[in-house]
C-alpha cells in the first residue's frame, strides 16, 4: 500500500449500531444539552411510516420533536436549507435529527452550518475547508437507506437553485455528532433502492480507496466495506427481511462513508452528479451504469491500486490464484458481475440510455462533470473529449 | 528566516509570471482561450499564498484577464495554508489536485471555479516547466499547441517592455 507524503484523516461522528438504535437518539440529545430537536425528514418517509418510528422513540424515552419538517424534495436545495434555518429560528429549536437518505442528511447539514455558522444564506458558505468551528448546534442523523454514508462525511452536496448546479460544502463542522445505524430502518427499503444505494456505496468504497488522496486509514474502511458490500449486497436485495446483511450494509455504507469523507471519490461521482444535474438520472442509478466504464477509463493509471482490491471482492483465497498482471481487470469483472447479478434482480438500468439520457444531452453533461470538484483527484485527470468518450461508452 | 522570505519573493514572481503566461496563451493556446472565455463577466479569483505571504488577484472583466490590487470578496478565493506548501505549488514540485489531495489549501467559493483554475494551471504548467516536472505533478502532460520557447519569448517581450510588472501590485496589464 502506497503511503502518500502526507494525509489527514478525521472522523468525529459516535456511532450507535445496531439493536435498540433508535431508542437512545433521547439520550444522546440530553448528553449534547439539547431538549427541542427539529426533526427532519422527507414526505415519503413520513408516509410509510419509518419517520414515526423514530418519533415514536424519541417520545417514549421523554424527548420529543419540537417540531417536524418533512418536505425535504429528493432533490434539495439551497433554498430548502435557508427556510428550514429559518423554522429552527423562529420555533426556538436547539438541535437537529435527521431521518432520510442522502438528500436529507445533506439538507440537514446545510442547516447545521447555517445555524452554527449564524449565517442567513447558505450560499456564502460554499467551499473547501474554508470555516472555522462557529456555534455548537447537536445534530443527529438517522440515515434509511444504506448508500450515502453522508452519516459520516464532511461534506454537504446541494443543488443551487439558480445554476441548477451540485454545490460542495467541505468541512469538518458538517459532520453530525451521532449517527444512528439501526437495521430497522432499511428494512422495508425496496430491492431497486437496496441494490443501487448498496452498489452506490460500493463506488464510495472503490473511488475512495483509489483516487489520489487516498490514504493507508481510508484505505483500510474502504476494503473493509467492500468486503461487506460483496458478502452481503445481493442477499439484502434478495431477501429484504434478511436482518444480518441489512445490518451488514448499514455498517459498510457508513464505512464506506468514512473513507471516502478522507480520501474524496472520483470521475463516478463527477459524472454521476452531472447526470444527476443535467438528465435527472437518480445518482445511485448513475453509479451503477458508471462504475466499471470509469474503471477502464482509469486502469492505464490505476492498475495496481484496482489490483489490490481484488482480495476485498472476491476473497483471498480465490485471489490468491488470479496472476498480478491480472488482478485489476479481475476486479473490474468482479464488480461488472455483481452489477449483472443486481441488474437481473431488480431491472435497474445499465446504460444511460436505459436510463433516459438523450444522446444530445451529453455535451452539457461532460462540461458540467469536468466543473465537479469530485474529478480533481481522480487518479486519471479528464477533459470534456474524454468525459464524453465514456458517456458514449455507457449509452 | 531567510528561506521563507526567499519563497515569500519566488512565489511573487511566479504568481505575476502565471498571470501573464495565461494572457499570452490566450492567443497561442486554443484550450487556454476557451476556458477563459466559457469564464461568466465578472468571475473572480483570490489567491493567498499563505496568511502573510503575497496575493493574486485577477478579474475576467469585458473578456480581459486583469490583475487587481485588491477584491472585496472574491468569487472564489483560494488560501494556501503555508508558505513551503504555496513554495511548492508555484516551482512545480507539487500539483494542484495533489495540493488539494494534499489538503495545502482551502477554498471559499464554488468548487467548479477551482477545477477550471486548475485546467488553465496544468496548460501553464506544460509550457513554463519541462516535462520531467510536469509528469511528476500532472497525471496526464497536456501537449503544447506551440513551442514554449515562443511562450517564453513574449513573456519576456511582456516583462522588459513594462506590459507585465514584477514587482507592482496594482497593476492592470493590457489584454
Ligand atoms: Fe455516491
Amino acid at each position: 500500500m502506497m503511503i502518500p507524503p502526507y494525509f489527514e484523516f478525521q472522523n468525529a461522528v459516535k456511532l450507535l449500531c445496531g439493536e435498540l438504535a433508535l431508542e437512545r437518539i433521547a439520550s444522546e440529545l440530553r448528553h449534547l444539552g439539547a431538549s427541542r430537536p427539529l426533526v427532519l425528514s422527507d414526505a415519503v418517509l413520513a408516509k410509510i411510516g419509518t419517520l414515526s418510528r423514530v418519533t415514536q422513540a424519541m417520545e417514549a424515552e421523554g424527548c420529543p420533536p419540537a417540531d417536524l419538517f418533512t418536505d425535504i424534495p429528493v432533490d434539495s436545495s439551497l433554498l430548502v436549507v435557508n427556510r428550514i434555518a429559518e423554522l429552527y429560528r423562529s420555533g426556538h429549536c436547539d438541535s437537529l435529527v435527521a431521518v432520510g437518505g442522502g438528500s436529507v442528511i445533506d439538507t440537514a447539514k446545510g442547516v447545521r452550518l447555517v445555524l452554527s455558522q449564524q449565517a442567513e444564506d447558505i450560499l456564502s458558505l460554499a467551499g473547501v475547508e474554508n470555516l472555522c468551528r462557529g456555534r455548537h448546534v447537536p445534530f443527529l442523523v438517522v440515515p434509511t437507506t444504506a448508500g450515502t454514508g453522508s452519516e459520516c462525511t464532511g461534506a454537504a452536496v446541494i443543488r443551487n437553485d439558480k445554476t441548477q448546479v451540485k454545490m460542495e460544502f467541505i468541512s469538518p463542522f458538517v459532520e453530525p455528532d451521532v449517527a444512528v445505524i439501526d437495521p430497522r430502518m432499511t428494512q422495508g427499503l425496496p430491492p431497486r433502492a437496496t441494490a443501487s444505494t448498496g452498489f452506490d456505496a460500493l463506488c464510495h468504497a472503490v473511488e475512495a480507496a483509489t483516487c489520489l488522496q487516498a490514504n493507508p486509514l481510508s484505505t483500510a474502511y474502504a476494503h473493509a466495506a467492500m468486503e461487506l458490500i460483496m458478502q452481503n449486497l445481493e442477499e439484502a436485495t434478495r431477501n429484504g427481511s434478511h436482518r444480518e446483511a441489512r445490518f451488514a450494509m448499514a455498517v459498510a455504507s457508513t464505512m464506506a462513508g468514512i473513507a471516502f469523507s478522507n480520501s474524496m471519490v472520483g470521475m463516478v461521482h463527477a459524472v454521476g452528479h452531472a447526470l444527476g444535474g443535467v438528465c435527472y438520472v437518480p445518482h445511485a442509478v448513475a453509479m451503477m451504469i458508471l462504475l466499471p466504464h470509469v474503471m477502464r477509463y482509469n486502469l492505464s493509471h490505476a492498475g495496481d491500486a484496482y489490483a489490490a482490491l481484488l482480495p476485498h471482492l472476491i476473497g483471498y483465497p480465490q485471489a490468491e490464484g488470479v496472476p498480478q498482471a491480472e488482478r485489476a481487470e479481475a476486479a473490474i469483472s468482479a464488480i461488472g458481475q455483481l452489477r449483472e447479478s443486481l441488474a437481473s434482480l431488480t431491472g435497474l438500468p445499465l446504460t444511460l440510455s436505459e436510463a433516459g439520457v438523450k444522446e444530445e444531452d451529453l455535451e452539457r453533461v461532460a462540461w458540467v462533470a469536468i466543473n465537479d470538484g469530485s474529478l480533481i483527484v481522480n487518479p486519471r485527470s479528464a477533459d470534456e473529449e474524454q468525459v464524453l468518450a465514456v458517456l458514449k461508452q455507457a449509452m | 528566516m531567510v528561506k521563507h522570505a526567499l519563497q515569500r519573493l519566488t512565489v511573487a514572481v511566479v504568481l505575476r509570471i502565471v498571470h501573464a503566461a495565461l494572457i499570452e496563451l490566450r492567443h497561442l493556446d486554443s484550450r487556454v482561450a476557451r476556458e477563459l472565455e466559457r469564464l461568466p463577466d465578472g468571475a473572480s479569483y483570490a489567491i493567498h499564498a499563505s496568511a502573510s505571504g503575497p496575493h493574486l488577484f485577477v478579474v475576467w472583466q469585458d473578456a480581459h484577464l486583469r490583475r487587481v490590487a485588491g477584491l472585496s470578496q472574491a468569487g472564489c478565493a483560494i488560501d494556501i495554508k503555508a508558505m513551503p506548501l504555496a513554495f511548492s505549488l508555484f516551482t512545480g514540485q507539487m500539483g494542484l489536485a495533489q495540493g488539494y489531495a494534499r489538503h495545502a489549501f482551502s477554498v471559499a467559493g464554488d468548487v467548479g471555479d477551482v477545477m477550471r483554475l486548475a485546467r488553465l494551471i496544468s496548460l501553464v504548467e506544460a509550457y513554463l516547466f519541462p516535462k520531467w516536472m510536469t509528469r511528476r505533478i500532472l497525471t496526464d502532460v497536456p501537449h503544447t499547441e506551440c513551442s514554449p520557447l515562443r511562450v517564453y519569448a513574449r513573456l519576456c517581450a511582456g516583462f522588459l517592455t513594462g506590459r507585465y510588472k514584477l514587482y507592482f501590485t496594482e497593476t492592470t496589464p493590457a489584454p
